[in-house]
C-alpha cells in the first residue's frame, strides 16, 4: 500500500481529533465527572462517575450496641447470634484470653434445622470487622474452648439488630434490645 | 472521507461505551479472589482468559498486529514474541513486587495500538523510508502488556502459598484467552481480505484503530490525573 503524505497527515489528525472530541464531550464527563464543555450535564452523563451510589444505607430501626463475656471451661462451647435482615450491617470485635475455635455463620429464615452458611472457620484469640447479612436470619459466632484451661471470650458489637440468641448447654436464651 | 469518519466515530463510541470497567477484574470476581487462600489454578486460569478475551485494548492491539499477516508462520512468530514479552514481565513483576501505575501502563498500551495502526497505514515507510522491525516492537509491547497484568494480579493474588501455581495458571489462561480471541479476529480478517474492497478499506480501518488507540490513551491519562 503506497500512501500519500497528505492522506496520512489528514487520517492521523482526524483520528487524534475524533479521540479528543469523544474524550472531552462524553468519556471524561461520564468516567471522571470532568466536564470542561458542559456536554456531560447536557447528556446526563456526569452522575455516572459519582462514587459508589450504594455507599449509604438508611436504617429505620434503632441503633444498638452489645457487650458479652462468655466463660468457657475446657471443651465447653457457646453460640451467640443476632437477628439481622438482609443487607443489615454489624460491626464486631471479639477477643479471648486463650485460643478458641470459631465458626462465624448465619442461618437463613426458613432453612432446615441445623442448616447454616459458614463465613469463617478458624482458631484464634481475636477478630474484628464488619458483617453485612447476605440474607435475613440469625447471624453470629460459635466459640469452643479446646484447651486445658478456662478461657473468657468477650464480644462487642454494634448494629441495628432487634434481638440476640445465646445457645449454651442445650439452652436457648433470648436477649431483646 | 466524511462517511468514513462518521463510521469511525460510531465504532469508537460503541467501544468507549462498552469500555467502562471492562478491563479490570469485575467487583464480584475481585471479592471472590480476595477470599482465596493457597493455590487455585482453575480460578486464576479462568481470570487470565477472561482478562484477555474481554480486554478490548488487547483485542485491538491483536487486530492491528494480525491485520496484514497472511502466513501462518508469521502469525505464530508474532504471537510467540508477544507471549514471551508479557510472560517475562508478568512473572518478573510479581516475583520482584513491581508496582507500576496501571493507568500509565494502559496509556502505553493505547499508544501501542496507535503505533501499530500507523505502521499499517504505511506511515513509517513514508516517514522513515522503511518499517522499524515489527518483531522488536511486538516484543516491547508484549513486555508493557505484561507489566499491566503484573500490577493487576498483585492486587488480588494472595502472596506466599500457592503464588507460583496461581501465576502460572493466570499466564496459561491469558494464552488460552488470546488464542480464542485470535481465532475469532483471524476468521473475520480472512473473510474481509477476500472482499475486493478490502484494500480500499484497510487504510480507513486502521485510522479507526488509531482513533481507538488515542481514545484509550487519553482515557487512561485522565484516569492517572483524576483517579
Amino acid at each position: 500500500m503506497t500512501t500519500k503524505d497528505g492522506q496520512l497527515v489528514i487520517a492521523t489528525l482526524s483520528a487524534l481529533a475524533a479521540a479528543a472530541v469523544m474524550l472531552l464531550t462524553v468519556i471524561l464527563p461520564a468516567e471522571y465527572g470532568w466536564d470542561p464543555l458542559g456536554t456531560g450535564d447536557l447528556l446526563g452523563l456526569t452522575g455516572l462517575s459519582v462514587e459508589d451510589a450504594n455507599a449509604l444505607a438508611n436504617e429505620p430501626g434503632a441503633w444498638q450496641s452489645d457487650a458479652m463475656a462468655f466463660e468457657l471451661p475446657p471443651f465447653a462451647s457457646v453460640e451467640y447470634k443476632y437477628r439481622l435482615e438482609q443487607g443489615q450491617t454489624l460491626l464486631f470485635e471479639w477477643q479471648s484470653d486463650g485460643e478458641v475455635v470459631v465458626d462465624m455463620h448465619g442461618e437463613p429464615d426458613g432453612a432446615a434445622p441445623g442448616y447454616a452458611e459458614s463465613f469463617r472457620q478458624s482458631r484464634g484469640r481475636r477478630n474484628s470487622g464488619s458483617y453485612r447479612a447476605p440474607f435475613s436470619g440469625v447471624h453470629g459466632w460459635f466459640f469452643q474452648n479446646r484447651g486445658e484451661t478456662d478461657v473468657t471470650v468477650s464480644l462487642e458489637t454494634q448494629g441495628f439488630y432487634s434481638h440476640a440468641i445465646e445457645y449454651s448447654e442445650g439452652r436457648e436464651l433470648r436477649r431483646n434490645f | 472521507m466524511i462517511r468514513i469518519l462518521v463510521q469511525a466515530a460510531l465504532a469508537v463510541t460503541l467501544l468507549a461505551c462498552a469500555s467502562a470497567g471492562a478491563h479490570d477484574l469485575s467487583a464480584g470476581d475481585a471479592n471472590y479472589v480476595e477470599q482465596l487462600r493457597g493455590s487455585a489454578p482453575g480460578t486464576f486460569a479462568y481470570l487470565g482468559a477472561k482478562h484477555m478475551f474481554t480486554g478490548y485494548d488487547h483485542l485491538l492491539f491483536l487486530t492491528g498486529v494480525l491485520f496484514f499477516l497472511y502466513r501462518g508462520r508469521d502469525i505464530l512468530l508474532y504471537v510467540t514474541l508477544f507471549t514471551l514479552g508479557h510472560s517475562v514481565t508478568l512473572m518478573a513483576g510479581v516475583a520482584l513486587n513491581w508496582q507500576v501505575n496501571a493507568h500509565l501502563i494502559d496509556a502505553i498500551i493505547g499508544l501501542s495500538i496507535v503505533y501499530k495502526a500507523f505502521e499499517n497505514m504505511g506511515g513509517f515507510r513514508r516517514l522513515l523510508g522503511r518499517n522499524p522491525d515489527t518483531r522488536i516492537a511486538v516484543l516491547v509491547f508484549g513486555l508493557c502488556h505484561g507489566l499491566g497484568l503484573a500490577t493487576r494480579i498483585q492486587a488480588y493474588a494472595p502472596r506466599g502459598e500457592g503464588l507460583a501455581t496461581n501465576l502460572i495458571s493466570f499466564n496459561l489462561g491469558v494464552e488460552l484467552g488470546q488464542i480464542a480471541a485470535l481465532g475469532i479476529i483471524l476468521m473475520m480478517l480472512l473473510a474481509w481480505r477476500r472482499q475486493p474492497a478490502f484494500n480500499g478499506q484497510a487504510f480507513a480501518a486502521n485510522t479507526v484503530l488509531m482513533c481507538a488507540g488515542f481514545t484509550l490513551t487519553g482515557y487512561q491519562l485522565a484516569g492517572f490525573v483524576f483517579a
